[in-house]
């Protein structure tokens, strides 16, 4: 329990709510990231269990954030957040490895069930 | 979010803070989209903008306002992948939700509900757009609908039907099954089915379908997986072939991600799918299966390539520019300054209401003017800087001029290149490049000798060509410069003289040299094809001496080598002027085009009217009036302000009524109507509204002298 997780999404709002669900079930926010450069850095700064990545970002996107922290760490967990019409940038994660996204506007029950199963595989 | 626990309150306020903002950035990029209507970059932030709005919303619970967003969003969707094109209904639609979604805010921040609108009308205006777009039949499927697999009959569309489907293989699927069952594999179906909840089916199964790629060999997947996806909610129920020298626990494993409702695996025999059947249906699967994605995509049923995008994508390339972000950066640090300054202003202009002391405001104010001076001079150059580009874009295709045309000729050229960073204005690259083009032709051509007559004088085989870029002041110059025969100014006078230029004989080298730049004056008679005949120096010098209000120059030592010199303005926008006032009206000549000012005696003048020359320096120039330039001859004075121009190696006094000020101007075009004798190389207007023109200074030299 109480695994680190980097939050990374342009809106302060979907970071806020992500915090909310999250902390409320035990884990710990280590760094949130309002673009993909700074979801970067703060993954290479503070060695998060898993990030939640958002995909639609300003400076870098979050396919780019996802396939550079990848080559940081080919086992990284990323959980990959989008929205619907997105299906095609999902699939170009999932090419790039990642193992799980969610679709917004989520549920906390599926962002939390997402964040489990990642972390148990492993 | 009922079931959360979160603090609904503060939910809610970070809600609308968020909101608010993103529906004020999307009114205000609507406005600038309307006057630019092909900026794929404006489009991409308002679909951004209706997209953050549209899940915020949607997560708050505000089903109005997400749906008006997600349908707005629908409409954008086409417009950024090029399929729509951003026309008035379709801005009008898109700025009625927007300012629908502005008082549905307004409302919520009032404590209202947002379904207290009526968004019927505007969602009735957005769907008929959608629908209307170009390949859509409908809402709600747009890419997939159209996307069924190329070239498949009634047997694809077959398996969207839920239940035992047919699996079909192709000749390369049959072969993989063949020499799977030779490596002694065992063959699965599986059936993955996707939970009703998960809202992108096809991703999912994607998922699943990568997961058992990395333990076995996916042979079919149905509905496909490669290539542009069908429509989504087909993908709910997925089939996969798969061959494995694993067992099925491993295949569970992998194929169990969440969001999973249920995986299905049953062995199954290879004869099932090797057995010869149906060859014919499963080669013409086959021969779609196997197109690249895009163009599978863009089939449409017949065979026939759809109507794309690309064409419309390519005309949004066109009106956008690439700038350096640097660049960029500079000129947002500025703007940060300038709005800095404003409150200051603010501030300052608050202070006098309040009755504070004169004197120190004033001081303040100066400052203040002072530093936004700086800022508007440096936001000017940043802007400048926006538009400049290095000069290689023109250079880099001179080695491979240089090459075909030295081979072409039979002489070994080399060439070199410096100062290829040099900036230069984006509008000077595409006239600047066919005048460059010919002066290296020409050397090549004319000065450059063939190799035997080289090593005969004593030079080396190879010919030597360089084209040097540099900046120097506010002007650009280019020098290309060649080791050839160079020029015989003596043949030159010849053949002035024969031509009847008025005196020639006592003409000086320079002036020699610059009858290169006449039409029709060549003294090369042997014309090759390459730098053709007609077309000459005086294109390049009436390209570069009119249309981009630089000067060229030629030099030239016998048996050593030619160098012509371009030396161009830094940008063509913004120009230093000198406004003067003669005639009546007022002017702008270029810094450039001024040597000095002066002022002239009537008893200095000599000559006879229209014919009239004075002394300067050493010379005896022209002198013009603009009275007499426009027909209406001198006012007569006993003195005169007037202005030395310059215009290459030439001089004349312009005679004036009055200097008034040296400064900046941005240079207008100027309708052919009004510039009938070409006096004018533009217009500018100055902040109170008056109009001045830009004399053309090149009309000195054009003039009988």
């Amino acid at each position: 329990m109480g695994a680190n997780i980097l939050i990374a999404d342009d809106l302060s709002f979907m970071r806020m709510i992500q915090k909310e669900i999250l902390t409320e079930r035990g884990y710990t926010i280590v760094g949130e990231a309002s673009d993909g450069r700074e979801a970067v850095e703060k993954f290479k700064s503070l060695h998060p269990d898993l990030v939640l990545l958002d995909i639609t970002m300003p400076n870098m996107n979050g396919l780019e954030a996802m396939r550079k922290i990848f080559s940081l760490d080919p086992k990284a967990r990323v959980i990959m957040c989008s929205a619907l019409g997105q299906q095609n940038l999902i699939v170009e994660a999932i090419k790039a490895g990642v193992k799980d996204f969610i679709v917004k506007p989520f549920k906390p029950e599926r962002i939390l069930s997402a964040i489990e199963k990642a972390l148990k595989a492993s | 979010m009922t079931n959360t626990g979160l603090d609904e309150a503060r939910l809610r306020h970070a809600f609308l803070e968020e909101a608010e903002e993103l529906s004020q950035k999307l009114g205000d990029t609507l406005l600038a989209l309307e006057g630019d209507r092909e900026n794929l970059e404006l489009i991409n932030e308002v679909f951004r903008f209706t997209h953050s709005l549209k899940s915020e919303s949607a997560l708050m619970g505000y089903q109005s306002l997400s749906e008006l967003a997600h349908r707005m969003e629908d409409v954008l969707g086409l417009a950024r992948a090029g399929t729509l094109k951003v026309e008035k209904p379709v801005i009008d639609a898109i700025f009625a939700g927007s300012d629908l979604i502005a008082e549905m805010m307004a409302a919520i921040s009032k404590g209202n509900r947002d379904t207290e609108f009526n968004t019927e009308a505007a969602l009735k205006d957005l769907s008929a757009i959608v629908s209307s777009a170009p390949g859509n039949g409908h809402r709600g499927a747009p890419a997939a609908a159209a996307a069924v697999p190329a070239g498949a009959p009634a047997a694809a569309a077959a398996p969207a039907a839920a239940g035992a489907r047919e699996i079909v293989l192709n000749d390369v699927e049959r072969r993989q099954l063949a020499e799977a069952r030779d490596r002694s594999e065992s063959l699965y179906r599986i059936t993955v089915k996707v939970a009703e909840t998960e809202q992108m089916k096809f991703p999912r199964a994607y998922l699943v379908f990568c997961n058992l790629e990395l333990i076995a060999n996916v042979v079919k997947t149905d509905p496909a997986m490669d290539g542009e996806p069908v429509e989504d909610s087909l993908y709910g129920a997925t089939t996969l072939v798969v061959t494995t020298a694993g067992n099925d626990t491993a295949l569970r494993e992998a194929a169990t991600v969440d969001q999973i409702a249920s995986v299905d695996i049953e062995p199954r025999g290879y004869e099932e799918y090797l057995a010869p059947r149906g060859a014919r249906a499963a080669v013409s699967l086959s021969a779609a299966a196997n197109l690249p994605p895009g163009v599978a995509a863009g089939l449409a049923p017949g065979g026939v390539p759809a109507e794309t995008a690309p064409a419309a994508v390519s005309t949004v390339e066109r009106t956008s520019i690439r700038v350096d972000t640097r660049k960029l950066d500079d000129l947002w640090s500025l703007i940060a300054e300038l709005v800095l300054h404003k409150s200051h202003l603010a501030r300052l202009s608050e202070d006098l209401g309040r009755g504070a002391d004169v004197h120190a405001v004033r001081e303040e104010l100066s400052d203040s003017f002072d530093s936004l001076e700086k800022i508007s001079s440096g936001m000017q150059q940043a802007m400048m800087d926006t538009r400049m580009i290095p000069i290689s874009v023109i250079f880099n295709k001179f080695p491979r001029l240089v090459r075909d045309v030295s081979r072409k000729l039979g002489k070994p050229v080399e060439l070199t290149l410096a100062g290829e960073d040099t900036e230069i204005d984006r509008s000077l690259v595409e006239s600047l490049s066919d005048p460059l083009t010919h002066i290296i032709r020409n050397s090549l051509d004319h000065g450059i000798e063939f190799p035997e007559e080289r090593v005969r004088e004593g030079k080396n085989e190879r010919g030597r060509v360089s084209v040097t870029a540099r900046r120097q002041g506010g002007n650009i110059v280019i020098e290309i410069a060649d080791d050839g025969r160079g020029m015989d100014t003596g043949r030159i006078r010849q053949k002035a003289v024969t031509m009847g230029i008025a005196g020639a004989q006592s003409f000086s080298e320079a002036q020699l040299l610059d009858l290169v730049f006449l039409p029709g004056f060549s003294t090369k008679d042997v014309v090759t094809d390459l730098s053709g005949r007609g077309v000459g120096m005086d294109v390049v010098a009436t390209r570069i001496r009119g249309d981009l209000k630089g000067d060229v120059e030629l030099r030239t030592d016998p048996g050593k080598g030619t160098r012509v010199t371009l030396v161009l303005p830094l940008t063509l926008t913004i120009v230093n002027a000198l406004l003067v006032r003669g005639d009546n009206h007022l002017f702008a000549i270029p810094l450039t085009d001024v040597d000095s000012t002066a002022k002239v005696l009537s008893t200095e003048i000599r000559g006879e009217d229209g014919r009239e020359i004075s002394r300067w320096m050493e010379d005896d120039i022209p002198v013009y009036s603009l009275g007499a330039l426009f027909g209406k001859g001198r006012r007569k004075s006993e003195e005169y302000f007037a202005v030395v121009l310059r215009h290459g190696d030439r001089k004349a006094f312009l005679l004036l009524d009055e200097l008034i000020e040296e400064r900046e101007i941005v240079i207008k075009p100027v309708d052919d109507l009004l510039n009938v004798h070409r006096m004018f190389s533009g217009a500018s207007v100055l902040e109170d509204g008056r109009l001045v023109f830009i004399l053309d200074t090149s009309l000195i030299r054009r003039e009988n002298f």
